[in-house]
C-alpha cells in the first residue's frame, strides 16, 4: 500500500470511478455524521411535506367536487377526514363549507410550503456543513504534505480536488435529498390510488416500466454523446491554445488555411455531437412532459367508466389526474442523478486518495528540550542525500559554523547548494549523516519548532495575498505593527512601501505582481527580521537587479545578518566578500573552505568560479 | 436591445427560416396544450350528464361510457401533436444556438491567426481562450434558450387566458387581478437569485485562488511555519463560500415554496368563486376542473424568468467581449502591388531601417544600412536587446518596417503578397516551438503531404536523422505538448529542419544553435554551406564559433551596423567582435578547467 502511495504517477492519473462503490459513499457519510440532527430534521420534514402535498388535491377533489359541487357520495371512499375537517372548520368559524374548504386548502398549502422549505434548508445546511468540513480536512492535509510530494504532483490536479471534486459531491449528496423528496410522495400517492381504484392504478402503472426503459436508454445514449462532446470541446480548446501559443510559427509556415480547416473539422464534429445531444434531450424531455397529459385520456376513459358505474366518485377520478405525475417523477429524477453518480464516484475517489496520502517528514517521538534562544552553532556531519530515484546530490558533506558566523556556499549549477537549504529546512528526510543545532540533533526537534528557529528566505520568495503589513507579520500576534514598520525600515523597505498608495495596508496582488524583484527581496528580509530567528538561511536571488537596488539590498543584508548565524547561497561577489568563510561545493562534495582572500590566493576551483562569474564582460 | 447584441443579428439572420418555423411550432404546441383541458371538461361534463341520465333511466351505462371515447382519444391525439410540435420546435431553435456558436468559433479562429504581436501583447492567451470558450458559450445559450423562454412565457399567457376567457369570462376576470401580481413577484424573486448566484461564483473563484496560491507557495508556507495560519485563513473563505451557497439555496427554496403558494391563491379563487358558479349552475364541473390546468399553464413558465434575465445579461456581455476581439483589424496589411516579381532571387538591401515598438519611446533600430548579395551567408551578432530579432522579424513582416526600408531584389518588402514573401523568405524563430503532433508533421509543417525523402534529407542536413532513427516510432514519434519529450537541442534541430526543408531562396536563422553542442553545430554549419550554396542565408548567433563560418559578419550596436567584414577582418579591427572572441575562448578554457578540478 505504502509503495503504491509513493507512486506519484498514480496520483496524477485520471481515476476511472466507473462503478458505484458503497464503501466510498459510506466513507462520505462520515462527514455527514456530525450533522445528523439537521439531516434527520430535514428527513422528517420531507415526510410531512409529502403528506401535505397529497392532501392538497384531496381537498379540491373529494371535498369541493364530490362533497359540495356534486353533493352526492355514491360510495364511501377515503378522504382522510378532509370532509369532516372542512365541516368542523365551517361550524367553528361560521363560514360556508365552500369557504371553509378554501381556508383549509390555504392552510394546507401554507403548511406544505413551510415544511418543504425547511426540509430544503436543513438539507442544504447539513450537506454544506459536511462538505465544508471535508474541504477543511483536505486543505489542512494538503497543506502539511512534505515538499517531496509537491516536487512530483501537478499543483493544478491537487487543487481541483479541493475545489471541483468537492463541488461534485455536493451535487451527489443534495441529489440524495431530491430523491427522497420524490420517492416519498410516490409511495403515498400510490397507496391512495390503489385504495381508490386498483384496476385504474394497475393500468397507469404499466407506464412505469416504459418510462424506466426510456430513461435508461436516454441516459445510456447521452452518456456516450456527452463524453464525445467533452472530448471534442477539449480538442477544440487544445487546438486553439496551441495555435495561439505557436501563432508565429503558423504564420511563418503559411499554415493559416490548413489549421483553420483542421479546427473546422473538430468544430463540425462538435456541432454534430451537440446536435445529437439536442435530439435526444428534446425527445426525452417532451416525452416525459407528455406522459401525465396522455394519462389524462386513459383516466378519462377508464376512470369515467368507473364513475358511471358508481364504483368511484368523479372527484376521485380528477384526483387521479393530479396524482399520476407523481408516479413517473421518481424515475426521471433517478435518471438525472445517474450521470452525477458516476462523476461523484470518481471525485470521491480522488479526494480520498489525497486524504490517504500519508507521506510526511518524520517528527521525533521524543522531542529534545530546546533553550529559550539557541546560540546558533550549526554542524553537518557526513550528510548524504539523493532525491527519490535520483543520483547522489550530497556526498558526505561536513561543515561547522560557530554562533554568529556568516558562511557563504558557492558552487556551479547542480553542485547541491539549494539541497543543503532544503535539508536545513527539513523539507526532506536525509538518508545518512547528522545535522546539529547547538549540538542537538535536528531529527530530535519537531519540524515546526525547527523552522521557527531557522529563518529561511527562498529564491522563489512567495508573496501572500493580503496587505504589506500582513506579509511581514504573517499573522504572528507577537509581531506588533511597530515592529513591522521598524523591521521594514531597518532593511530599507520603508521607502518603497511609503510610495504605495495604501502604504503598509496596500493589498499585494497574487504572487506580488505589483512589486519588483528587488522590492520582493526587501520584503522577504523585513519578514525574517520581524520574526527574528536565531539562524538565517538565505538562497540569494540570481535575477539581475539594477545597481542602486543592489546596493540597498547589500546594506539590508548586513542588518539582517548582524550577530546572527547565517548561511547564504551566494551569487553576488559582494555578498561573498561580506561573509566570514566560503564553502565551495562541487558535485555534492565540499571541495574547498576558507575566506574569500585565502581561496582566491590558493587558485583552486573557487578562483576558476570567481573568474567565470565575476570577471566577464 | 443592447447594442452588442445587435452585432449578433447577421449571425442569427442566417437561420431565420428555422427560427420562425421553430417559433411557429412553439405557438402551435401551446394551442394543442390549451385544447387538452377543453376535452377534459367535455369528458367530465359528459360523465356528470351521463350519471344523471342513467339515474333517470334515459340512457344505459354502455352508451354513456361510449360517449367518453371521443374526448379521451382527442386528449391523446392533442398530447401527441403537442409532443411532435415541441420536439420539432425545440430542436430547430437549439440547433440555431449550436450553429451560431460554430460560425463564431470559426470566425474567431480565422481572425486570431491573422493577428500580430501588438494584438497578442494586449490579449494574452488565457484571455483569448476565455473569450473563445466561455463567451461563445454564453452567446449560444442566449440564442438557443433566451428568445425561446420569452416567447413561451408570452404564448402561454396569451393562449391560456384566451381559453379561460372563452370558457368562463367572470372567473377569468377574477383571476386576472392576482395573476399579474403573482407573475411579477416570481420575476422579482428570480432576479434575486441571479445576484446571489454571482456571489456564489465569486466565492468559488476566491476559494480556488486561495488554494492555488497556497499550493504554489507551499515551500514558503512550510518554511515559515504558516500552515495553521493559512488553514485558518482558508477556513474563513471556506466558511463564507458555504454561507453564500446556503443563502442561494435558501432563496431558491423560498421561490420553490412561494410560487406554488401564490398559485394556491389562484386555486382558492377557482375553488371559492368558481365553486359558487358551479353551485348556481352558471358553470359546469368540467370547466371548473379545466381552470386548474390553465392556471398552472400560465404560471409554470414564469419560474424561468430569472434564468432568462441572466441569459440575456450574460449573453450581452459575452457578445461585447467577443466583438471587441473581432473588431481588431490585423496589424499587417496584405496589399500586394502588381509590380512584385513572382519569385525572389535573394538580393537584399536595407536602407535606413528604423523601428520603434508601438507604445514605447525609444527606437530599437536606428537606421540600418546594409547590402546583401544573392547567395551570401551573413552572420549577425550583437548584445542582448540590440534589435537582431526585430530586424529579422521586419524582413518577413511579422513586424511592419517603414516603406522602402527593406527591399528584396530591389522591390519593397511591402509590395509582395504576404503569402509569397513568407513562402520565399523563411525565418526560423528563436523559440523552437513544436506542436503536440508526430515528428513528421512538425518537420514538414508547411506541407503535410511532402515526400518522405525530402524530410529525411532535410533532417540529415540539420543533424537530426540519427536522432529520429533512434526513436522507436521514427517520424511517427509523438513529441508531446510543445515538444516536451525532446531535449532542447533536439527541439532546435527539429525547428531547423522545418526551415531547411522549404529550400527557400532566403533563409533566416534566429539563434538556432544555442542548445546544440559546439561539435554538432560545427557539423550542421558545414552541411549548411553546401546545401545553401547559391542561396541567401542569414544567421543570428551569440557565438563567434558560429559566425566564423559566414561569408560576412555584421555586428549590431545601438540600433546600427557597427562592424562588418569577414572573421579575419573583424579580428584585425580589434573591436567588439574581437573582444567577444577573447572572452569566449577564455570562458571555454575555464569551463574545461572547472570540469577537471571538480571531477
Amino acid at each position: 500500500m505504502t509503495a503504491l502511495r509513493r507512486d506519484y504517477s498514480v496520483f496524477d492519473a485520471e481515476l476511472a470511478g466507473r462503478s458505484f462503490d458503497a464503501r466510498v459513499v459510506g466513507r462520505l457519510f462520515r462527514w455527514l455524521a456530525p450533522h445528523w440532527r439537521t439531516a434527520l430534521t430535514s428527513g422528517i420534514l420531507v415526510l410531512i411535506a409529502s403528506v401535505l402535498a397529497i392532501l392538497m388535491p384531496v381537498v379540491v377533489t373529494r371535498v369541493v367536487i364530490d362533497g359540495l359541487l356534486l353533493a352526492d357520495q355514491p360510495v364511501l371512499l377515503p378522504d382522510f377526514g378532509m370532509n369532516a375537517l372542512a365541516r368542523l372548520l365551517a361550524s367553528g368559524t361560521g363560514l360556508s363549507v365552500l369557504a371553509a374548504a378554501c381556508l383549509l386548502y390555504m392552510l394546507l398549502t401554507t403548511a406544505w410550503a413551510v415544511s418543504a422549505h425547511f426540509h430544503r434548508v436543513y438539507l442544504a445546511r447539513s450537506v454544506l456543513g459536511a462538505l465544508k468540513d471535508l474541504r477543511h480536512d483536505l486543505f489542512a492535509h494538503l497543506e502539511t504534505r512534505p515538499a517531496a510530494f509537491y516536487d512530483h504532483v501537478a499543483v493544478g490536479r491537487v487543487m481541483t480536488r479541493v475545489t471541483n471534486d468537492v463541488e461534485v459531491l455536493f451535487q451527489l449528496l443534495s441529489g440524495f435529498g431530491v430523491l427522497i423528496g420524490e420517492f416519498v410522495p410516490f409511495f403515498v400517492a400510490l397507496a391512495i390510488m390503489l385504495a381508490l381504484d386498483v384496476q385504474l392504478t394497475g393500468v397507469l402503472m404499466l407506464a412505469i416500466p416504459i418510462v424506466a426503459v426510456a430513461t435508461y436508454l436516454f441516459r445510456r445514449a447521452t452518456r456516450t454523446v456527452y463524453r464525445a462532446i467533452r472530448q471534442s470541446i477539449s480538442a477544440l480548446n487544445q487546438n486553439l491554445q496551441e495555435n495561439l501559443a505557436g501563432v508565429q510559427v503558423v504564420q511563418l509556415n503559411l499554415r493559416e488555411a490548413r489549421n483553420l480547416a483542421r479546427y473546422t473539422e473538430i468544430n463540425r464534429e462538435n456541432r454534430r455531437e451537440e446536435n445529437r445531444a439536442v435530439e435526444l434531450e428534446t425527445f426525452y424531455g417532451a416525452f416525459v412532459d407528455s406522459l401525465a397529459s396522455a394519462a389524462t385520456g386513459v383516466i378519462l376513459w377508464l376512470g369515467g367508466g368507473a364513475v358511471l358505474q358508481e364504483s368511484i366518485s368523479l372527484g376521485s377520478m380528477v384526483l387521479f389526474t393530479q396524482f399520476v405525475d407523481m408516479l413517473f417523477r421518481p424515475i426521471v429524477a433517478v435518471g438525472e442523478q445517474y450521470n452525477v453518480l458516476f462523476r461523484a464516484m470518481a471525485s470521491a475517489e480522488r479526494i480520498f486518495q489525497a486524504l490517504d496520502w500519508d507521506e510526511r517528514v518524520h517528527e521525533p517521538a521524543a522531542p529534545a528540550p530546546l533553550p529559550e534562544r539557541l546560540a546558533g552553532a550549526v554542524e553537518a556531519r557526513n550528510l548524504c542525500f539523493s532525491y527519490p530515484g535520483g543520483p547522489l546530490v550530497l556526498n558526505r558533506v561536513s561543515f561547522r559554523i560557530e554562533p554568529g558566523e556568516k558562511l557563504a556556499i558557492v558552487g556551479a549549477t547542480g553542485s547541491g547548494k539549494s539541497t543543503i537549504v532544503r535539508l536545513l529546512a527539513r523539507f526532506y528526510n536525509f538518508a545518512s549523516g547528522q545535522l546539529y543545532l547547538d549540538g542537538i540533533d535536528v531529527t530530535a526537534i519537531p519540524t515546526a519548532e525547527l523552522r521557527r528557529r531557522i529563518g529561511i528566505v527562498l529564491q522563489d520568495f512567495h508573496v501572500f495575498s493580503g496587505s504589506v503589513a500582513d506579509n511581514i507579520s504573517l499573522g504572528n500576534p507577537g509581531i506588533s505593527r511597530e515592529k513591522v514598520e521598524r523591521s521594514a525600515e531597518l532593511v530599507h523597505a520603508d521607502a518603497f512601501i511609503a510610495q504605495l498608495p495604501g502604504g503598509y495596508d496596500e493589498p499585494l496582488l497574487e504572487r506580488g505582481q505589483n512589486l519588483s524583484q528587488g522590492q520582493r527581496q526587501l520584503l522577504a528580509f523585513a519578514r525574517v527580521l520581524a520574526a527574528d530567528p536565531e539562524i538565517l538561511v538565505l538562497d540569494e536571488a540570481t535575477a539581475s537587479i539594477d545597481t542602486e537596488t543592489e546596493l540597498i539590498i547589500q546594506d539590508a543584508l548586513k542588518v539582517l545578518t548582524a550577530g546572527r548565524t547565517s548561511i547564504i547561497i551566494a551569487h553576488r561577489l559582494q555578498t561573498i566578500q561580506e561573509c566570514d568563510r566560503v564553502l565551495v561545493l562541487g558535485h555534492g562534495e565540499v571541495k574547498e573552505t576558507g575566506s574569500h582572500d585565502e581561496l582566491l590566493a590558493k587558485g583552486g576551483i573557487y578562483r576558476t568560479l570567481y573568474e567565470l562569474q565575476f570577471q566577464d564582460v | 436591445m443592447a447594442t452588442p447584441l445587435r452585432r449578433l443579428l447577421p449571425y442569427h439572420q442566417r437561420y431565420r427560416t428555422p427560427f420562425w418555423a421553430g417559433m411557429g411550432g412553439l405557438l402551435v404546441a401551446r394551442l394543442f396544450e390549451a385544447a387538452i383541458p377543453l376535452f377534459l371538461r367535455d369528458g367530465i361534463d359528459l360523465i356528470v350528464a351521463g350519471g344523471t341520465s342513467i339515474d333517470a333511466g334515459a340512457s344505459t351505462l354502455e352508451s354513456a361510457h361510449a360517449a367518453l371515447v371521443w374526448p379521451a382519444i382527442a386528449i391523446v391525439l392533442c398530447v401527441m401533436a403537442r409532443f411532435a410540435c415541441i420536439v420539432f420546435a425545440r430542436r430547430a431553435i437549439r440547433r440555431i444556438g449550436i450553429a451560431v456558436a460554430y460560425d463564431l468559433r470559426k470566425r474567431v479562429y480565422g481572425h486570431l491567426q491573422r493577428q500580430g504581436p501588438a494584438f497578442f501583447a494586449r490579449h494574452p492567451t488565457g484571455d483569448l481562450m476565455a473569450r473563445a470558450i466561455n463567451d461563445i458559450n454564453l452567446v449560444r445559450q442566449l440564442v438557443g434558450m433566451g428568445l425561446r423562454t420569452i416567447l413561451v412565457i408570452v404564448f402561454s399567457a396569451v393562449v391560456g387566458f384566451s381559453a379561460m376567457m372563452w370558457l368562463a369570462p367572470q372567473l377569468t376576470v377574477m383571476l386576472l387581478l392576482p395573476l399579474p401580481i403573482i407573475a411579477a413577484l416570481g420575476w422579482v424573486l428570480s432576479r434575486r437569485v441571479f445576484g446571489q448566484s454571482l456571489a456564489v461564483q465569486e466565492g468559488f473563484a476566491t476559494l480556488s485562488e486561495q488554494v492555488q496560491e497556497n499550493l504554489n507557495g507551499i515551500r514558503t508556507v512550510q518554511a515559515l511555519v504558516q500552515e495553521n495560519y493559512e488553514i485558518a485563513r482558508f477556513d474563513r473563505v471556506n466558511e463564507s463560500y458555504a454561507e453564500r451557497f446556503f443563502r442561494l439555496t435558501r432563496t431558491n427554496s423560498i421561490i420553490q415554496g412561494v410560487m406554488p403558494w401564490l398559485g394556491a391563491v389562484a386555486t382558492v379563487i377557482i375553488l371559492g368563486f368558481g365553486g359558487s358558479l358551479v353551485l348556481s349552475g352558471e358553470m359546469s364541473v368540467g370547466t371548473f376542473t379545466a381552470f386548474f390546468t390553465y392556471v398552472s399553464m400560465v404560471l409554470w413558465p414564469v419560474r424561468q424568468a430569472g434564468q432568462m434575465v441572466t441569459l440575456w445579461q450574460q449573453g450581452a456581455s459575452g457578445c461585447e467581449r467577443l466583438f471587441e476581439v473581432l473588431d481588431h483589424a490585423p496589424e499587417i496589411e496584405d496589399t500586394p502591388s502588381s509590380t512584385a516579381p513572382p519569385t525572389i532571387v535573394g538580393q537584399i538591401s536595407f536602407e535606413g531601417l528604423r523601428y520603434r515598438y508601438p507604445g514605447t519611446r525609444a527606437e530599437v533600430l536606428k537606421g540600418i544600412d546594409l547590402e546583401i548579395g544573392a547567395g551570401e551567408t551573413i552572420a549577425v551578432l550583437g548584445r542582448v536587446g540590440v534589435g537582431k530579432t526585430t530586424l529579422l522579424k521586419c524582413m518577413v513582416r511579422l513586424l511592419d518596417p517603414p516603406p522602402g526600408s527593406i527591399r528584396f531584389d530591389g522591390v519593397d518588402v511591402r509590395c509582395f503578397p504576404l503569402a509569397q514573401l513568407r513562402h520565399q523568405v523563411v525565418l526560423v524563430p528563436q523559440d523552437p516551438f513544436l506542436f503536440a503532433d508526430v515528428l513528421r508533421h512538425n518537420l514538414s509543417y508547411d506541407d503535410p503531404e511532402r515526400d518522405d525523402a525530402l524530410i529525411w534529407s532535410a533532417a540529415e542536413d540539420a543533424d537530426l536523422r540519427d536522432t529520429i532513427l533512434a526513436f522507436a516510432d521514427a517520424l511517427e514519434t509523438h513529441v508531446g505538448e510543445r515538444g516536451v519529450t525532446l531535449s532542447g537541442g533536439q527541439k532546435q534541430r527539429s525547428a531547423l529542419t522545418r526551415g531547411l526543408i522549404r529550400g527557400a531562396p532566403v533563409l533566416i536563422l534566429d539563434d538556432c544553435f544555442s542548445s546544440v553542442d559546439t561539435q554538432t553545430e560545427e557539423r550542421i554549419l558545414k552541411r549548411l554551406r553546401a546545401v545553401r550554396r547559391g542561396m541567401t542565408t542569414l544567421l543570428v548567433s551569440h557565438r563567434v564559433s558560429t559566425a566564423r563560418h559566414a561569408d560576412r559578419i555584421i555586428v549590431l550596436a545601438d540600433g546600427r551596423v557597427a562592424e562588418t567584414g569577414t572573421h579575419e577582418q573583424l579580428l584585425a579591427m580589434d573591436g567588439w567582435y574581437a573582444e567577444l572572441d577573447r572572452i569566449q575562448r577564455r570562458k571555454s578554457r575555464l569551463l574545461d578547467a572547472l570540469a577537471k578540478e571538480s571531477a
